[in-house]
């Protein structure tokens, strides 16, 4: 994310061109990521590959003989040698075919394209959640700074970072799920149906609403750490001082002054967890029994089904190049003082 | 912001359109929510043993036969059967009127098309266990099949219930598709108690009832709903909500609380389309020093507290094993005479006899423990059971499937671990264990490399005696035999818990139908 403070040009020039240079400078940064993509595709096919364990075991089960092992896996084409298999594999995503899943006996990309929405669903929803709480945190933490409430939001954002999810989904489901009974354990809808008179969108947010807490936590503590070092750090600057000096109030101060000028490094933040919130959903999607892509990767990597883990992988190597063009773009949309390279 | 708003919108209306609910609104009808924990993938119970699988196609699919408590044959698509006094041959007579989901008419081809076409091809247990056996299958008219035998064949009724072998439509499957790959393995079409609905991979499959069921009142519910929810915790706590009203597996630590509310039901059971009649077994690899040596086995075994295990481990959901049959198995377990009682004293005597004396640390030798990583709990406490005797247990935690290639295919391993099964009859689940002719790279086989003619006949002597008392008299003596050379280290037979919320009845949790006959209690 190479950047650096715009120099020369007059700043009518920059913000004229501003959207079509954006446009460019994000495909460059793509076309950068195609030669280490498919070195990643390469490496991560040969890894999976490796990994001791027969997909045969999971499909067709126990207590057979040698030969009926063998013809399995000669059906499956698992009796190729490892560089036949790279070289199928390899030429069949040239041509636009994710392959076919072992376990769910589909194409790849139908099974991978049923999950995405409601991965897209509950790591927007982290992501939002994350965010705005932790920017919030970070607010009201610098309101005064060091006191009381700074320090309690110091502890707890230690604290949220340093939960597992595993041991926070279980509380916020025994809590919220069992005790007080206000949503549901698990699931995207409900399993008996949607209630008469409810609408089937409120079902879903209502399923949605425990994992995307569980997701975005710890990017909240994340967010809201960093966003109030650089709240703080913006607070010493002579535009803040001369802003007071005009005599405008705290709250003028903080909202028109600071947070423009102190958001970027919550975008990077933000902007990392994004790409990465697929890998990262797995464990919550399990636990809440969340019909995404995490879990389908889970599954695929304990099936060894290689052609539906690539097909994840493959999604989730492009949601991380996207994540990083669109908060490489953020930078330069929310400060227009960095130059294009 | 107002982009947000669309894009939330978007995303929300997607996800709905992927996990969709038939019909959308809830109605008087009756459906019961069962807690899977495994996606099973596909729909076709003739191709794999897969765990999956079966809990749901049991309910869409029929064997000729069904399985009581007792694992005794109860008429199922078959109404009755003969048997040659030879043992030779079999003979079924069908029940008459029985339908496929889609209206077209059950017969004998069906059969005879899934035996041939299907189970003696896909069905790994199936074509290992029933194939050398079998001659041919017949169907002199529409509503007999004849099976024949090369010898006598005693298994055969315990081998033809739902999940050993659902029988699948010839006009479905008959039009020579490849048969993994085939499309009706994702909308199977059966003649069991429920009919596939639909299924949200990720989320739930859903079954309706059978108007037209053979067996008349049945099923007593309108709906099933399979709920996919991979965490045994998780599933604990939708059954709690009242998520969901079934589930197969209670986590040890939840058993109390289910058991002392009166909401929920718990049950123990040995059965099941999961597998029946299960053991846990420590697998020592006989191959290697110096579990090739039977002192240093009786040693060890001593050395192991299985009471503990079984309370400590598993949460009494089984007892303490004593051999290579299941004390849960109904007809074919003899108390064996040689009995290895937990002596760490007598443990400590035979080691140092077999010259594995202790080193300056105490320890006498290093041994590695292979084991699925959902075993930790296990794995911990033998470690620390052998450490009295002076063996260090160097443990090797692995994924389920790293764990099975390890032992069983690899076998690269000092002690290894499995859950085997007995099944139905010894000759399905037990013989492949220690059976000599199952030695190789075989999941769930004889993965400790155990050889003994004598016992090799005596499973085949049994397998081809048609009276069950003489079959229990072979099965007495192979106990004995086997106990005595000591090749596995059995430690609990299972016996796991299922619960349920007391607004429902009937679960048969010993069969793989086992939503068959559940009914609402009336208030």
């Amino acid at each position: 994310m190479e950047r650096r403070l715009h120099g020369g040009s007059a700043p009518g020039d920059a913000v004229t061109h501003r959207p079509l240079s954006l446009l460019r400078y994000a495909g460059r940064r793509a076309m950068l990521l195609v030669p280490f993509g498919a070195t990643l595709v390469v490496v991560a096919f040969i890894l999976i590959q490796l990994a001791p364990g027969d997909p045969i075991l999971l499909l067709a089960g126990d207590g057979g003989t040698p030969e009926y092992y063998a013809e399995m896996r000669a059906h499956y084409g698992l009796d190729q040698t490892l560089s036949v298999q790279l070289g199928r594999y390899l030429s069949a995503i040239l041509h636009g075919d994710l392959g076919r899943s072992m376990s769910f006996q589909r194409p790849v990309a139908a099974v991978v394209l049923e999950r995405l929405p409601a991965t897209l669903l509950l790591g927007t929803a982290a992501v939002t959640f994350g965010a705005m709480f932790g920017l919030t945190l970070g607010l009201l933490a610098v309101w005064r700074p060091h006191g009381w409430m700074d320090r309690a939001i110091r502890l707890w954002t230690s604290l949220a970072h340093a939960t597992p999810v595993f041991w926070l989904a279980q509380w916020l489901l025994l809590v919220f799920a069992v005790w007080a009974a206000w949503l549901p354990v698990g699931g995207m809808t409900s399993a008996r149906g949607v209630l008469s008179g409810a609408s089937p969108l409120g079902d879903v947010l209502r399923h949605l609403v425990l994992p995307a807490v569980a997701l975005g936590l710890s990017l909240s503590a994340v967010t809201g750490r960093v966003a109030r070092a650089s709240f703080l750090n913006a607070l010493q600057q002579p535009f803040v001082v001369a802003a007071r000096a005009r005599g405008a109030s705290d709250t003028r101060v903080l909202f028109a002054h600071v947070l423009p000028n102190a958001v970027v490094p919550v975008v990077t933040v933000v902007g990392y967890h994004a790409g990465s919130i697929l890998s990262g959903a797995a464990l919550t999607e399990a636990v809440f029994a969340w019909p995404g892509l995490g879990k389908l990767l889970l599954d695929a990597a304990l099936q060894r089904d290689v052609p539906l883990a690539m097909g994840v992988f493959l999604v989730g190597m492009l949601s991380v190049v996207v994540a990083n063009v669109l908060t490489d773009v953020a930078y330069h949309a929310l400060d227009p003082r960095l130059e294009l390279t | 912001m107002r982009c947000s708003i669309v894009l939330a919108v978007a995303f929300v209306a997607l996800a709905c359109e992927n996990v969709r609910s038939k019909p959308p609104a809830t109605t008087d009808r009756v459906t019961v929510v069962v807690a899977l924990g495994t996606e099973p993938g596909q729909l076709n119970p003739a191709i794999t043993t897969g765990g999956g699988v079966h809990p749901i196609t049991d309910q869409i699919f029929n064997g000729l036969v069904g399985l009581d408590e007792q694992l005794n044959p109860v008429p199922e698509l078959a109404e009755r059967w003969d048997i040659a006094e030879d043992g030779q041959v079999y003979t079924f007579h069908l029940r008459r009127g029985v339908t496929w989901h889609d209206g077209a008419p059950f017969t004998a081809a069906d059969v005879v098309f899934t035996f041939d076409q299907v189970l003696l091809k896909y069905h790994s247990r199936t074509r290992a266990g029933l194939g050398p056996a079998l001659e041919r299958i017949e169907a002199p008219d529409d509503s007999t099949v004849v099976f024949r035998f090369k010898y006598p064949y005693a298994p055969l009724l315990q081998r033809l219930d739902v999940t050993e072998a659902s029988i699948l439509p010839k006009h479905v499957y008959g039009d020579g598709r490849d048969m993994l790959t085939h499309r009706a393995n994702q909308h199977p079409v059966g003649t069991g108690a429920f009919v596939f609905s639909d299924y949200v991979r990720g989320d739930r499959i859903v079954l309706d009832r059978n108007m037209h069921y053979f067996r008349p009142g049945l099923p007593g519910v309108d709906r099933v709903v399979f709920r996919i929810l991979p965490s045994a915790a998780t599933a604990s706590l939708a059954l709690e909500s009242g998520d969901v009203d079934y589930i197969s597996s209670v986590p040890g630590p939840d058993l109390t609380r289910f058991r002392t509310r009166s909401e929920f039901r718990v049950v123990q059971s040995t059965g099941g389309s999961g597998g029946s009649v299960c053991q846990e077994v420590i697998i020592p690899n006989l191959a290697r020093p110096p579990l090739n040596r039977l002192d240093v086995r009786r040693a060890i075994y001593s050395a192991i507290d299985r009471d503990f295990i079984a309370e400590r481990v598993y949460f009494g959901q089984g007892v303490a094993a004593t051999g290579p049959v299941s004390s849960r198995h109904p007809w074919a377990y003899l108390a064996p005479a040689t009995k290895y009682p937990y002596d760490v004293a007598l443990a400590n005597q035979l080691l140092d006899r077999s010259g594995l004396r202790r080193g300056p640390d105490g320890m006498r030798v290093t041994l590695s423990f292979a084991h699925a990583a959902n075993q930790a709990r296990l794995a911990d406490v033998l470690r620390d059971q052998l450490r009295a005797v002076g063996i260090v247990l160097r443990l090797e935690p692995l994924d389920f499937n790293a764990a099975v290639d390890r032992v069983f295919v690899k076998k690269d391993f000092d002690f290894g671990f499995a859950s085997f099964c007995n099944g139905a009859d010894p000759d399905i689940g037990v013989r492949r264990v220690y059976s000599s002719s199952n030695i190789g790279p075989i999941p769930f086989s004889n993965g400790a490399g155990y050889r003994n003619p004598a016992v090799d006949s005596l499973f085949s002597a049994a397998a081809s005696t048609i009276d069950r008392a003489k079959r229990r008299e072979l099965y007495g003596r192979i106990q004995s035999l086997v106990t005595e050379d000591l090749p596995y280290f059995w430690l609990f037979d299972s016996a796991g818990y299922r619960a349920w919320r007391a607004t429902f009845t009937e679960f048969h949790p010993w069969s793989g139908a086992f939503m068959e006959a559940v009914r609402p209690v009336m208030p």
